[in-house]
């Protein structure tokens, strides 16, 4: 059924467009979810789970409960389920999807539950053959021979006649390194030594599972039971101990209360709780380092630990005319440092900007020429500046899209909603000053337009 | 000099885009030359980006705002745009030769490239650049210095764009024009007429980016500065600059080319050595009357002869009746010839009878010449000739090859925003969600009235239709409609020239190859003057061709359309039944209907029958008044003037009374209200523009007063104006009306009296016409044809007739009136080419394999013509191999087996026999499953209905058969079901018709707008549809059921397809009632459709 069709039926229809990632994330979360009920769970993209319940069915009271319990959970979960037992996983699986609720006879399912290619259903059906049991009932070789040995060898699977592994899904191991000392160490360098050697154990783990780490979370446990924990981010993931090492010192030095060692410590433990792909990289042959440029990422990480976080800001381009919005600045932890291009490059030739912009704009006394020249002299807090040079306008206009009223290709808008052009000069006093002002308002649009002061060039 | 403002200040606007720079102008050229003239502009140079589409829409304008003796002058060019990174150059013909140029390099950019697009470089500027005048938008010295080797008169372009840094651009630009002697000319560089178009700019910039107005941010033009200024406000920008204004004067100076200097001539070819065109164009004329009248011409036929022969000489239009006459002889010069007839208003034209272009004799018809040529309109003949469908393009072929490529191009159609497409471009634009554009676009059913999206549907759509967001979307969406959006080819539209057709306009190349269109479309053409012909292509043609080879070659006879027997009387009296399945025009449901109630008893009433089924004249209530004096009950009344009070009579008289046709409308004009022929000529124009334009008002006065000042009543008149406006759009030409009616006769007699072969051309000639095969199959054997099914002992690609040995007991079915049908003695054996998907080449190879004797065998079949398994199933699964003793369920198991490649010779050799294979015991197939079956693969089946196999369930539920339905008496409250044939919702949409078939026959219901939205799921959904109604029967006995409720059945036709009909218990039942969770929606065998999809609006 066309979308067109869909909609002629049901004009009130609500569609989405299929996002395999969001379905496979949702599966995942289910797999998820599923693997209380026993630790074997595959999964049957895009949309089914095979649970191998052998031993285990009886912890839930049996299976006719086991599937009242799931059921409920999946529920919750806002799914709905449609569950099956069966002796092996393809005949579940069948009649999960082709059967009765909750089981039933797999010889009495369609022969659509063999999901052989459309051709080849219609050619068993046109053969009268309407159920798997139809089929069962025929010589192997006579099917095989038209329908091709996959189908013979799908209809014994789902008969149970050949085994159909399961794939169970695979159990992460969290990354996580400890090591306990046999005497306590008191020193906190030993400690930290201990720590870069787990680290270093990690990265080789990680390097397997093609990680590097985002966060770094280590835990001193001193001997009397304290517990001291100490949690570094960098900027990009890394395997390196040695830029995590310097981040962990950082920390130390920066923090308000100092390491007490105490009687020593017990046990230190390593734990990456949050770690993205990466790569593996070419070592150099030389330094045995891994060759990457990353100083400025280095910097920020260790800015970020020096003020935390949230005192860093990025500057990224904002793609608007509008000066004031032009630009942003992002605290560090919204989004990764990106390797977008260069502010100059996003924004193509423009106009300079100053580099102080006032925020909210400063309203100005100007004497201008009508309808559009340039500022003559300018009055701000009091003083008076004569405009010795003057350049513009350049002239930017409101997102009309953004004002109500604004759509009807009214440039002039309406004054008490700003969707007002505005006319930007460039300016220099007679002391050598350069400013930046706007009118805001074209004649057309406003009899007495406002003027700003927007900004200072140096 | 004109243009002059009163306050001093001189500009012509150089460099003028339209909306035909797609999605980067946003103003139509008509506006930006109306603005253009009301700023007090001296001139206007419009330059789309390399094209020239817009300049004859801006000519036009400019013609209205005065032309030549006004004030604006338009010069007419291109923005050339290059693919080597050169900076813009607008270039501006200076003379006729100068206008071949650019076109000519403009035809060589499109040719190089894939539709749509212009690949230029400067090299070719430079190759092309002899008398034009030339502006550099951009670029440096060096750029100029190479463009002033072309000797051209050479500007450059200065702007002052409200960047910022423009007074520092406009001095840098005065340097390089001291240092390079180029000198600078002011250009705004507009985009759109005013400000206020800039939000429909941004939104053009966004749908060309792929973005929305919100995330676009900086490709967006920074302010609205790009619109026409006024001559006071580019001194004002260029104050210290005045020499770059007054070079816009030069400019105007230099370039005196206008449009109407493409003189055009006809092509020479058709005219032999020592004639001249009028003259071997009068001779052809005369023969062609002598084959008519070998007696010699009767004294009307001279008369209206030497008028139009006058007329043409006068205008010189002789080369254009050639060269259709050309073409038309070519098409019937070949072997086998191609069937083909003049429609529209060269109708009129004794001159077009007579050379066989045309099939009506406009002096007996009393047809209105002026309809199709007056000297007063000053235009081109328009000639529409409909050739075969499936051989048009031979024809299109032919004339390539006589006249050439650089002769010969298609007309464009210019694809403009529609309401749905502006809808969803616009909102994408805007940022709302494909689902939000979708549901309001849904709103619509076609146009709507103004230019605004109705509040009210979106009301019924659940949006607020005054929130900013839905203002902003029905404003920019008024606004974007009717914006050209991209060039298309028309349909068959022709444009002949004597000289080279690319250095008159651009050439394109088509989608499909070997096509080439111009870029201009026909309003264009007409505009300048040029030749069309339309070379249209038309089903019936092909249909009536290879029914009349089919009894030629079964020895029936020989017809042509020309002498097919007249005014049978046995074809009326099948008409006047209502039995027209098949037939061209009048077999559409609304038309079987009118039938019982027209009666059509000789051609004229299928001419008027062809005319007023059709919405305008219904929608105008004409049909009930006619049909009322037609059948006695209403008096025919001519009311006149005192003088001569019978004045209407000979207007109108042909069809009591009421105006049908636009020649009559002109007459009643021209009669009763004293218009000249060239007045009445606007009035129809008007009318058939009257909807968008509103150009009626001003004849509505005129008609109306006129006819009041002759002695007419008041509301005479006014009826009569309101009779005419309700046709308007749809109304056809008598002429047209003529043509169509022939047809629709012709088809009526094959039908009547040659069932069997009319019904096999029907089907060779699919797709056409309204019904699908199954509806003409079963309705051929109502007629008592025989019909054989598809076999591959028998069977041909194409269905053919089969001489019959028994005749068939007592099959008179259908038979009226009297005739005598020779339906018994052939009979029809479906071709291959009703299994879907199976090939024409398999069909060849499998009739060449069978001269040498029949097949014996599967596995004889298979070898001798080397058939691949595909097509060895499909033949199976088709129950085509009936012959060779299998049945459907045997041929499909067997078929299979046979080895999925073919093994070379060696492998082949070495191939283990086939085994013999124990019994697969497989279930016999029930007739039911035969039947869909039959269905699924040639989408008609022989051997039942699949409705039969649910009879007994149905009527256990009370359910009528359609057949007991139709017998029902006027008033009755009955449940029926029937497959779905046709959901329709015609003209204003008040009502539904909903058609059903089942084994009995067909019922047509009606259902009113309002039940539907209430029930519209089960409407639109159902396949198999029960429905409740009341029989509403008319006094000439057509039946119509008026639906009261709808139940969606289609679950039963799954079930038939699973093979498990008429089961009470269903033995799985659990597969309906989890249908949604299927894994393969679509896939699963009860999705399978069984029958042909309906035939829908959405």
């Amino acid at each position: 059924m066309t979308l067109a069709d869909a909609r002629a039926r049901c004009p009130e229809l609500v569609t989405t467009p299929e996002d395999p990632a969001r379905t496979a994330a949702a599966l995942e979360r289910v797999l998820v979810a599923l693997s209380r009920f026993t630790p074997v769970v595959a999964a049957d993209p895009p949309d089914g789970a095979l649970l191998d319940m052998t031993g285990c069915a009886h912890l839930f009271g049996g299976e006719a409960a086991l599937l009242r319990i799931l059921a409920e959970e999946m529920t919750r979960l806002g799914h709905a389920p449609r569950t099956a037992f069966a002796a092996n996983a393809a005949a579940a699986r069948a009649l999960a999807r082709h059967g009765a609720h909750g089981g039933g006879d797999i010889r009495a399912l369609p022969v659509a539950a063999l999901e052989p290619p459309a051709e080849t259903l219609v050619a068993l059906r046109r053969a009268g053959l309407a159920t798997l049991g139809d089929l069962a009932a025929r010589p192997a070789p006579a099917l095989a021979a038209r329908f091709g040995e996959g189908l013979v060898l799908r209809l014994r699977q789902l008969l149970g006649e050949v085994a159909a592994p399961l794939v169970p899904r695979g159990h992460a191991a969290p990354l996580r390194a400890e090591e306990r000392f046999p005497e306590p160490v008191a020193r906190t360098d030993d400690v930290l030594d201990v720590a870069e050697d787990l680290l270093r154990r990690l990265g080789r783990d990680m390097e397997e599972r093609r990680l590097g780490g985002r966060r770094f979370v280590v835990t001193l446990c001193r001997a009397d039971g304290a517990r001291r924990r100490l949690a570094v981010e960098t900027g990009r993931p890394t395997r390196d101990p040695a830029p995590v090492m310097r981040l962990l010192r950082e920390r130390i030095e920066s923090l308000a209360d100092p390491l007490d060692p105490g009687f020593g410590y017990d046990s230190v433990a390593l734990a990456i709780t949050r770690s993205e792909p990466l790569s593996p990289h070419q070592i150099g042959l030389e330094q045995g380092k891994e060759a990457v440029d990353d100083s400025i990422a280095a910097l920020v990480d260790r800015l970020a630990v020096r003020l935390g976080p949230e005192a860093v800001y990025r500057l990224v381009p904002a793609n608007r005319h509008l000066p004031e919005v032009a630009q942003a600045a992002l605290p560090l932890a919204q989004g990764a440092p990106g390797r977008a291009a260069s502010f100059a490059a996003r924004l193509g030739e423009s106009p300079p900007r100053p580099l102080c912009l006032f925020d909210p704009p400063q309203p100005v006394e100007v004497i201008a020429g009508v309808p559009d020249g340039p500022p003559l002299r300018f009055r701000w807090r009091g003083h008076l500046f004569a405009v010795r040079l003057a350049e513009g306008p350049e002239r930017i206009a409101a997102e009309w899209w953004r004002h109500e009223g604004a759509h009807s290709g009214n440039l002039a808008g309406h004054p008490e909603n700003g969707a007002l052009t505005r006319d930007y000069y460039r300016v220099e006093d007679r002391e050598g000053r350069r400013w930046w002002l706007f009118r805001h308002g074209l004649h057309a649009e406003q009899a007495h337009p406002q003027w700003y002061l927007h900004g200072q060039f140096p | 000099m004109s243009g002059q403002t009163t306050d001093g200040a001189f500009f012509a606007e150089p460099v003028a885009a339209s909306n035909f720079s797609f999605l980067a102008g946003a103003s139509h050229p008509g506006e930006m030359v109306g603005r253009a003239h009301a700023l007090g502009l001296a001139g206007l140079g419009l330059a789309d980006r390399n094209t020239v589409a817009g300049v004859v829409r801006a000519h036009k304008a400019w013609q209205e705002v005065g032309g030549a003796k006004g004030a604006l002058r338009l010069i007419v060019g291109a923005r050339l745009v290059f693919a080597d990174g050169t900076p813009d150059v607008v270039v501006y013909p200076r003379t006729r030769h100068g206008w071949g140029r650019l076109t000519r390099l403009l035809t060589l950019g499109n040719r190089r490239v894939e539709k749509g697009q212009c690949h230029l470089t400067l090299p070719d500027l430079l190759d092309h650049a002899q008398d034009m005048a030339l502006i550099a938008m951009d670029g440096d010295a060096a750029l100029l210095a190479t463009l002033r080797e072309t000797g051209q008169p050479l500007w450059r372009a200065a702007r002052m764009p409200r960047a910022g840094r423009d007074a520092r651009r406009l001095a840098q630009a005065m340097a390089l024009a001291r240092e390079s002697g180029v000198p600078l000319i002011a250009t705004n560089d507009p985009l759109f007429a005013g400000p206020e178009d800039r939000p429909l700019h941004d939104v053009l910039t966004a749908i060309r980016l792929g973005q929305t107005v919100q995330t676009a941010g900086r490709a967006l033009a920074a302010n609205a500065e790009r619109h026409l200024k006024p001559p006071a406000e580019m001194a004002r920008l260029f104050a210290r600059c005045p020499e770059a204004l007054a070079a816009t004067r030069d400019l105007l100076d230099a370039v005196r080319f206008t449009l109407p200097e493409l003189a055009y001539e006809y092509p020479h070819e058709p005219v032999p050595e020592g004639w001249s065109p009028q003259d071997w164009l009068e001779h052809l004329v005369r023969e062609g009357g002598r084959s008519w009248f070998p007696a010699g011409l009767p004294e009307a036929y001279e008369r209206t002869l030497a008028e139009e022969l006058t007329l043409i000489a006068k205008c010189n239009y002789a080369f254009y009746f050639l060269t259709v006459h050309d073409i038309v002889r070519h098409a019937r010069s070949l072997d086998p010839p191609i069937l083909c007839q003049g429609r529209g208003s060269a109708a009129n034209s004794l001159v077009c009878y007579f050379l066989g272009i045309t099939p009506i004799d406009p002096v007996k018809e009393k047809l209105l010449f002026s309809r199709f040529l007056s000297e007063q309109r000053n235009e081109p003949p328009d000639i529409d000739v409909d050739f075969e469908h499936e051989r048009r393009e031979e024809v299109i072929q032919y004339i390539y090859q006589r006249y050439g490529r650089e002769r010969a191009g298609i007309a464009a159609t210019v694809i403009h925003y529609r309401p749905r497409s502006a809808i969803r471009e616009v909102g994408k634009a805007l940022g709302f969600s494909e689902d939000i554009t979708a549901r309001v676009s849904g709103t619509i059913w076609g146009h709507w009235g103004g230019s605004r999206l109705p509040p009210e549907r979106l009301d019924e759509a659940g949006f607020d239709p005054d929130s900013p967001e839905m203002l902003r979307l029905r404003d920019l969406v008024g606004r974007i409609l009717e914006f050209p959006r991209h060039l298309s080819q028309h349909v068959g539209g022709f444009i002949l020239t004597q000289g080279r057709l690319d250095e008159i306009v651009p050439i394109h190349n088509g989608a499909m190859e070997d096509r080439t269109f111009i870029e201009w479309d026909k309003d264009d053409i007409e505009e300048l003057g040029l030749m069309k012909v339309d070379v249209l292509a038309l089903g019936m043609l092909t249909c009536i061709r290879k029914a009349f080879d089919l009894l030629r070659g079964h020895g029936l006879g020989d017809y042509t359309l020309a002498t097919v027997p007249r005014e049978d009387r046995a074809t009326y009296a099948m008409l006047q039944t209502g039995d027209s399945i098949g037939t061209f025009q009048v077999e559409s449901r609304a038309q079987i209907a009118m039938l019982p109630r027209m009666k059509p008893k000789e051609l004229y009433d299928l001419v008027i029958q062809v005319a007023i089924v059709r919405p305008g004249p219904i929608q105008g209530g004409m049909v009930h008044p006619y049909l009322r004096r037609r059948n006695g009950e209403e008096k025919v009344e001519f009311p006149g003037p005192p003088d001569n009070p019978d004045e209407l009579k000979e207007v109108l008289g042909k069809t009591l009374g009421v105006p049908l046709f636009q020649e009559q409308a002109m007459k009643l004009a021209i009669v009763a209200a004293g218009f000249t022929p060239g007045d009445a000529d606007g009035l129809r124009r008007a009318m058939a523009t009257f909807r968008h334009m509103g150009t009626v008002g001003h004849y509505q006065d005129k008609l109306i007063s006129g006819m009041v000042r002759r002695g007419y009543p008041q509301d005479f008149a006014e009826r009569c104006f309101e009779q005419i406006k309700g046709f308007g759009e749809y109304g056809f030409p008598e002429s047209h009306a003529q043509a169509f009616g022939w047809l629709a006769y012709v088809s009526s007699w094959l039908k009547c009296h040659w069932p069997a072969a009319f019904t096999c051309a029907l089907l060779n000639s699919q797709p056409m016409g309204f019904y699908a095969p199954a509806q003409l199959v079963r309705d051929a054997r109502d007629h008592g044809v025989q019909v054989h099914c598809i076999d591959v002992n028998a069977s041909e690609w194409n269905s053919t007739l089969e001489p019959s040995p028994l005749p068939a007991k007592g099959e008179v079915g259908g038979e009226v009136g009297g005739g005598v049908s020779r339906a018994r003695d052939h009979a029809l054996r479906l071709g291959l080419r009703q299994i879907d998907h199976f090939r024409e080449a398999w069909a060849e190879a499998l009739v060449a394999a069978r001269q040498d004797g029949p097949f014996a065998s599967l596995e004889d079949l298979a070898r001798r013509a080397a058939l691949p398994p595909r097509a060895l199933s499909l033949l199976a699964d088709a129950d085509a191999l009936g012959s060779l003793a299998l049945t459907r369920r045997e041929a499909g198991w067997d078929v299979r087996r046979v080895p999925p490649r073919q093994l070379s010779l060696f492998d082949a050799m070495a191939a283990p026999e086939l085994a013999a294979e124990p019994d697969a015991a497989l279930p016999p197939m029930p007739l039911a499953e035969e039947v869909v079956a039959d269905y699924q693969t040639q989408r008609l089946s022989l051997k039942g209905h699949p409705m039969q196999f649910l009879r007994a369930r149905l009527a256990r539920r009370g359910i009528l058969s359609c057949a007991e339905v139709n017998a029902a008496k006027d008033g009755a409250k009955v449940r029926t079901a029937g497959v779905v044939l046709i959901r329709q919702r015609p003209g204003k949409g008040n009502a539904l018709f909903i058609t059903l078939e089942d084994e009995t026959g067909i019922v047509n219901a009606l259902m009113w707008a309002r039940d539907f939205e209430q029930q519209r799921r089960a409407v639109m959904a159902a396949r198999l549809m029960v429905i409740d109604g009341e029989i509403q029967r008319s006094k000439e006995g057509v039946v119509h059921l008026m639906v009261k409720t709808v139940h969606d059945a289609t679950r039963l036709l799954g079930e038939l397809a699973a093979g498990e009909h008429c089961e009470p218990e269903l033995a799985r039942g659990d597969a309906i009632k989890h249908p949604a969770a299927s894994p393969n929606p679509g896939r699963h065998p009860r999705n399978v459709r069984i029958l042909p999809r309906s035939r829908d609006f959405h």
